[in-house]
């Protein structure tokens, strides 16, 4: 009952107080605005691991330092209740002037109106620099909306004595993946070998968001997708297309088989229980450590029409409620110039934002380990979530699919499901229009 | 005169009254009527959690969407078998340690303490807690000791993705973590009740089951009304153990009226059908509290 009543409550708070509070509010920002000659501005980032959040705060020292025009003012935000504050904060008029999202909320943030177009605040020649995958993902209609000093990506993390053992073709590059037929051969000739015949960590241990970022690439690389991307209006027909059922019922069958580790203390790769590890950058430190001379890193399986990726991070955008646009611009110019761009990246071990770091980075460079991921996101290979603001419903309803799907539920049933929910909301919304702006 | 000066008394007593009572009205109207009235608004409407289209009415079809949805069926059902479960399970539980802990022995306070810990801990610990001894495989503690006790034949299994364990792992748990709360009241039931009886009782040559069928029983009638009452309501607002030990899976077989409206509100946004979730389980929890009360008043005219 409780817990009721505290949703109404915010909600209450949210549409109906808090507006009257911001009157004040504003003032105060106006009085700070030029304190000590400085311009104040307030950014806003998720509080992620400690070792990123001290790297962030070191750089807007450096910043401040630096800067002779502007100061600014780091706050932290959890990363679970990230949006909800957002959201909060913009009815009641009290954006930060920086304001750090993660990628797939930025259209949703465009069509609320809270962003500004970055083109004439940002260098030609830094945009050129950003990875392609970044440059697609801040992009919404003509304009590009937000800018990340990093990007992620997907690939399968092998044990080279486990593969040898079975004696099987080694993929090189994106483009000569294991073809799903093979893998599938592949799991089960591991599997003989194998104690408990679980061979393959899906990474089950991680929660929500993860299921449609690990796994919706499954679907674009039959040729299929979450949501119709011509105007995002359907997903029937998309989703639970023959294509995707086809390869959903692939990947059932491999839980089918016992061929998946429920992975529960997250150790399924490290202690040696699985061969092949499907998951993002993030674990190579872990991973390397665990078995420095035997680790290699291989392309997703190619479900007919090339191996897909996931991509997009955390990205930097202005909003609406920065006075001073070219000050905001000139902190995020400075979060993408190289120095700063690798620091960070070596904190969170995520890819490069942009070109010149890549070529830099000892992990990323053309004979780095884990070049793969680079190439993808360069290659074109990487697919960003799907740029809509009915994305929170879209996720929401994979994910269901997805624990129906693993839990040996019917295929066809679950994705027919999932895509008449998505294109209810979708008409609930009106198709999600973008009025006044664009 | 005198009854034109009790009349004003009256008044101002009545007044005094409405003064005292003021600060609790005003919270409970702003925090408990106004938003629920504003649910009940909502749930006829399409809002969209910051939408800026504007907000639109689609009468009674975000409740019959939530009737034709299997996961909220299964959420319905899932508390319904919940509570049947819990309630008379936790109730026992609660009266039978409670009166464990009134024995007038030494050191009973540290049994006290330690069954009443779990309800001062954050249901969010007690759940991780949870999974670590649900954990699947020969490691997990659960299934060590099960093993253990059948001397090996037990086989791991995966209680928190297991359709048929996963309920019973969450039912477990939520009385581990509450029926220290329950003891309580009735434990101060208990040491209420008057010696003089249980004297009496003995001097007649009572046994002690008879003392309890008779004596005890009977007394703690009012405390065991309000246990069940409180726990029937804690039943149907399940929601914690289940966001962070199974997130309602496999196949919706631990979903509860709650998570489903948390997510439909905050996970997909859809705030309209979240709102209409909570109306639906504010009808069932009113109407199981006036079903309570009513059963409780024919008993207390039947005796």
């Amino acid at each position: 009952m409780q817990k009721t009543l505290r949703t109404f409550i915010t909600i209450f708070f949210l549409f109906f107080l808090l507006p009257s509070f911001t009157g004040c509010k504003g003032q105060q920002d106006v009085k700070n605005d030029s304190l000590g000659g400085k311009i104040q501005l307030e950014v806003w980032a998720h509080a992620g691991q400690e070792k990123e959040r001290k790297v962030l705060e070191q750089q807007v020292a450096r910043y401040n330092q630096k800067s002779s025009t502007a100061e600014l003012h780091l706050t932290f935000i959890p990363e679970r209740n990230y949006n909800s504050q957002v959201q909060a904060a913009a009815i009641a008029g009290d954006l930060p002037d920086i304001l750090e999202f993660d990628g797939p909320y930025l259209y949703n943030y465009i069509w609320q109106n809270h962003l500004l177009p970055l083109e004439g605040l940002l260098s030609q020649s830094l945009i050129a620099d950003l990875l392609p995958s970044i440059i697609d993902q801040g992009t919404h209609g003509s304009h590009l909306y937000s800018v990340g000093s990093f990007d992620s990506g997907l690939g399968l993390y092998a044990r080279k004595d486990m593969l040898s053992a079975i004696n099987v073709r080694v993929p090189q590059s994106v483009s000569d993946a294991w073809s799903a037929d093979e893998f599938k051969d592949i799991l089960r000739k591991l599997a003989e070998e194998d104690e408990d015949g679980a061979v393959l960590d899906l990474k089950l241990n991680y929660g929500g968001e993860w299921f449609t970022y690990g796994f919706s690439p499954i679907l674009q690389s039959t040729g299929a997708d979450l949501i119709d991307r011509e105007d995002y209006q359907h997903s029937t027909g998309i989703l639970n297309s023959p294509e995707a059922v086809a390869a959903l019922q692939n990947l059932q069958s491999w839980f089918q088989a016992g061929f998946i580790d429920p992975n529960l203390d997250d150790a399924a790769f490290t202690t040696g229980r699985v061969a092949l590890s499907w998951v993002g950058h993030w674990e190579y430190s872990r991973y390397k450590k665990a078995c420095p001379d035997n680790l290699i890193l291989l392309p997703l399986p190619d479900f007919g029409e090339g191996s897909r990726t996931g991509q997009g991070s955390w990205n930097w955008g202005i909003t609406r409620n920065c006075k001073y646009p070219d000050k905001a611009s000139s902190f995020l110019t400075f979060l993408l110039s190289t120095p700063e761009v690798l620091a960070i990246c070596k904190a969170n071990s995520s890819v490069p934002g942009t070109k010149n770091a890549v070529a830099q980075s000892e992990l990323f460079n053309e004979n780095g380990p884990l070049r793969l991921f680079a190439a993808q996101l360069l290659g074109g290979v990487s697919i960003p979530r799907p740029k809509t603001p009915a994305y929170p419903v879209i996720t929401t309803e994979f994910q269901k699919a997805f624990q129906q799907i693993r839990n040996n539920g019917d295929v066809q049933e679950a994705l027919d499901k999932a895509a008449s929910n998505i294109d209810q909301d979708i008409r609930d919304n009106h198709g999600y229009p973008f009025r006044n702006f664009q | 005169m005198i009854s034109a000066s009790t009349d004003l008394r009256r008044r101002q007593d009545n007044k005094i009254a409405w003064f005292f009572c003021l600060p609790a009205l005003i919270g409970l109207t702003f925090f408990i009527f106004f938003p629920f009235i504003l649910a009940v608004f909502l749930s006829f409407t399409n809002l969209r959690l910051g939408s800026p289209l504007p907000l639109e009415f689609m009468g009674l079809s975000q409740y019959s969407r939530i009737f034709t949805d299997t996961a909220f069926l299964h959420a319905l059902k899932n508390n319904t078998v919940f509570a049947l479960i819990v309630v008379p399970l936790q109730t026992c539980l609660a009266l039978l340690l409670a009166l464990l802990i009134n024995q007038p022995l030494r050191g009973m306070f540290i049994f006290r303490t330690l069954f009443f810990m779990p309800v001062i801990f954050p249901l969010s610990l007690v759940a991780v807690v949870w999974i670590l001894i649900f954990a699947p495989g020969p490691q997990g503690t659960l299934n060590s000791l099960l093993e253990l006790i059948t001397l090996g034949s037990w086989e791991p299994r995966d209680f928190l993705h297991d359709p048929h364990l996963a309920l019973p792992a969450i039912t477990i748990t939520s009385i581990w973590q509450g029926v220290g709360f329950q003891m309580v009241i009735l434990l101060a039931a208990l040491q209420s009740l008057p010696t003089e009886l249980y004297e009496a009782a003995k001097v007649d040559g009572a046994c002690r089951s008879q003392q309890f069928f008779h004596i005890t029983l009977p007394l703690l009638k009012n405390p065991l009304i309000f246990v069940i009452l409180v726990t029937t309501i804690l039943a149907f607002r399940l929601f914690d153990q289940v966001q962070i030990m199974t997130r309602g899976g496999p196949n919706y077989a631990t979903t509860t009226v709650m998570y489903e409206a948390v997510s439909a509100a905050f996970g997909s946004q859809q705030v309209a059908r979240g709102a209409a979730m909570t109306v639906v389980f504010f009808i069932i929890v009113l109407a199981l509290t006036l079903l309570q009360r009513y059963i409780v008043r024919q008993e207390g005219a039947s005796s």
